[in-house]
């Protein structure tokens, strides 16, 4: 049974510091056991001015199991999944504690996007491009980073107007650019997934 | 390369992690592919049917360095046998000793600041928590659950002395047959450039299988 109460605390502790932290956390729908994180790429990374979405799961064992996450933005990282956006993250496994938050997760995901460790991938292909041809690797993360982790700086109106114009009903667009946080890259996934 | 393309990348990335925490990364396998299901359909006639029923999965191995390949059956799934050939999920329960012995401290005026780390909560006046051997504090059902899982600190990852008990009869239960799955290996050695073949398909791994150890 997850311990709901704890994660109300979680969350309301989250959000007394976004500010300062830049990280955030909110439940996809009145069930808490689903949530969407959002992190800041890290200053001075490929992932810079990026904002990256996480979903994460809560096994009924929460706290004293390891919240599942994955990324929802695609991401190229040597330890990220670029099909999947499973991570390769030790807190995430074995070495979770139910000291550790979402919060402090979602950190640690952070960090680890400043310290890539290719020595032991998630992603094979990504972490051979790093050790072999990091100028290459940079390049690509970068891009990755403006394509599908920017927020663009369009307001909602026109964002909705983007998508009435690739041929979504404009109330469908409106629903789906709300329900993933008025990212338009998300809201044309979801579209396009039905 | 050429698991990626057979293996949906989400198991051979959890394949090549599991690898990292054995001796096995010396074997240095990939998956060259695997089965599930329907194995009885896919099963060789000349070999015996499989003692066990419900659904059973072939795990083909192979190590391009040594020319060997390993084709394990009956494998419950691949993430089962990951798990148990990894075994290395933390650290283990803390001892039923050691968790009794944590002493009991009544929370009063002078140490009522701070909170459970496990469920968050304050401390109430007039309650009692437990303290590890590292002076951190808990409920003693928050920390209690958690030591039964993992037997480490939640706040400094202080170790708990383990059971040694309870580790030799976790090595017994998993080497008797008891209601485990039968598992069965066959080795393959072989030679691309035509000096050697050799193969065998035997339950017994004959003694010229160059990469039975």
């Amino acid at each position: 049974m997850i311990d709901f109460a704890r994660v109300q605390k979680e969350l309301q502790e989250c959000s007394r510091d976004v500010e300062a932290s830049g990280i955030k956390v909110a439940p996809k729908s009145d069930n808490l056991g689903r949530l969407t994180g959002t992190i800041p790429g890290p200053v001075g990374t490929p992932y810079e001015g990026g904002t990256f979405q996480i979903d994460i799961t809560l096994p009924d064992g929460y706290p004293f199991e390891p919240p599942k996450m994955q990324f929802a933005t695609k991401v190229w990282h040597p330890n990220i999944s670029s099909q999947s956006g499973a991570i390769c993250l030790d807190i995430l496994k074995d070495q979770w504690s139910p000291a550790l938050t979402l919060k402090t997760a979602l950190l640690s995901v952070q960090a680890l996007l400043s310290t890539p460790e290719p020595g032991d991938p998630q992603d094979a292909v990504v972490a051979q491009q790093y050790l072999r041809d990091y100028q290459t690797f940079v390049g690509t993360a970068r891009y990755w980073t403006e394509t599908f982790a920017k927020t663009s700086s369009l307001g909602v109106e026109e964002k909705v107007q983007k998508l009435v114009e690739m041929g979504f009903p404009e109330a469908l667009a409106r629903s789906a650019l709300e329900s993933v946080g008025g990212d338009e890259n998300l809201a044309l996934e979801k579209l396009c997934s039905g | 390369m050429a698991s990626e393309m057979e293996v949906p990348a989400e198991l051979s990335s959890m394949f090549e992690r599991h690898l990292r925490y054995r001796d096995l990364s010396l074997l240095l396998p990939f998956i060259l592919g695997f089965t599930s299901n329907n194995t009885t359909e896919q099963r060789d006639p000349d070999q015996e049917a499989p003692q066990t029923t419900g659904s059973n999965e072939r795990i083909i191995l192979i190590n391009p360095f040594t020319q060997g390949m390993v084709v394990i059956e009956g494998a419950a799934s691949l993430e089962s046998l990951l798990r148990d050939m990894g075994n290395k999920n933390g650290q283990p329960p803390a001892s039923k000793a050691s968790i009794e012995a944590m002493p009991k401290v009544e929370i009063g005026e002078d140490n009522k600041d701070g909170e459970c780390a496990v469920c968050l909560e304050e401390w109430e006046l007039g309650g009692a928590v437990k303290e590890m051997p590292c002076k951190h504090r808990f409920h003693g059902g928050c920390v209690e659950k958690w030591l039964k899982i993992h037997g480490n600190c939640p706040v400094c990852r202080y170790k708990m002395p383990v059971d040694e008990e309870e580790l030799g009869k976790n090595i017994d239960e998993g080497e008797g047959e008891g209601e485990r799955r039968v598992e069965r290996e066959i080795w393959v050695s072989f030679a691309f450039n035509g000096s050697r073949r050799n193969g065998d398909s035997n339950e017994n791994p004959s003694s010229d299988s160059s990469t039975e150890d």
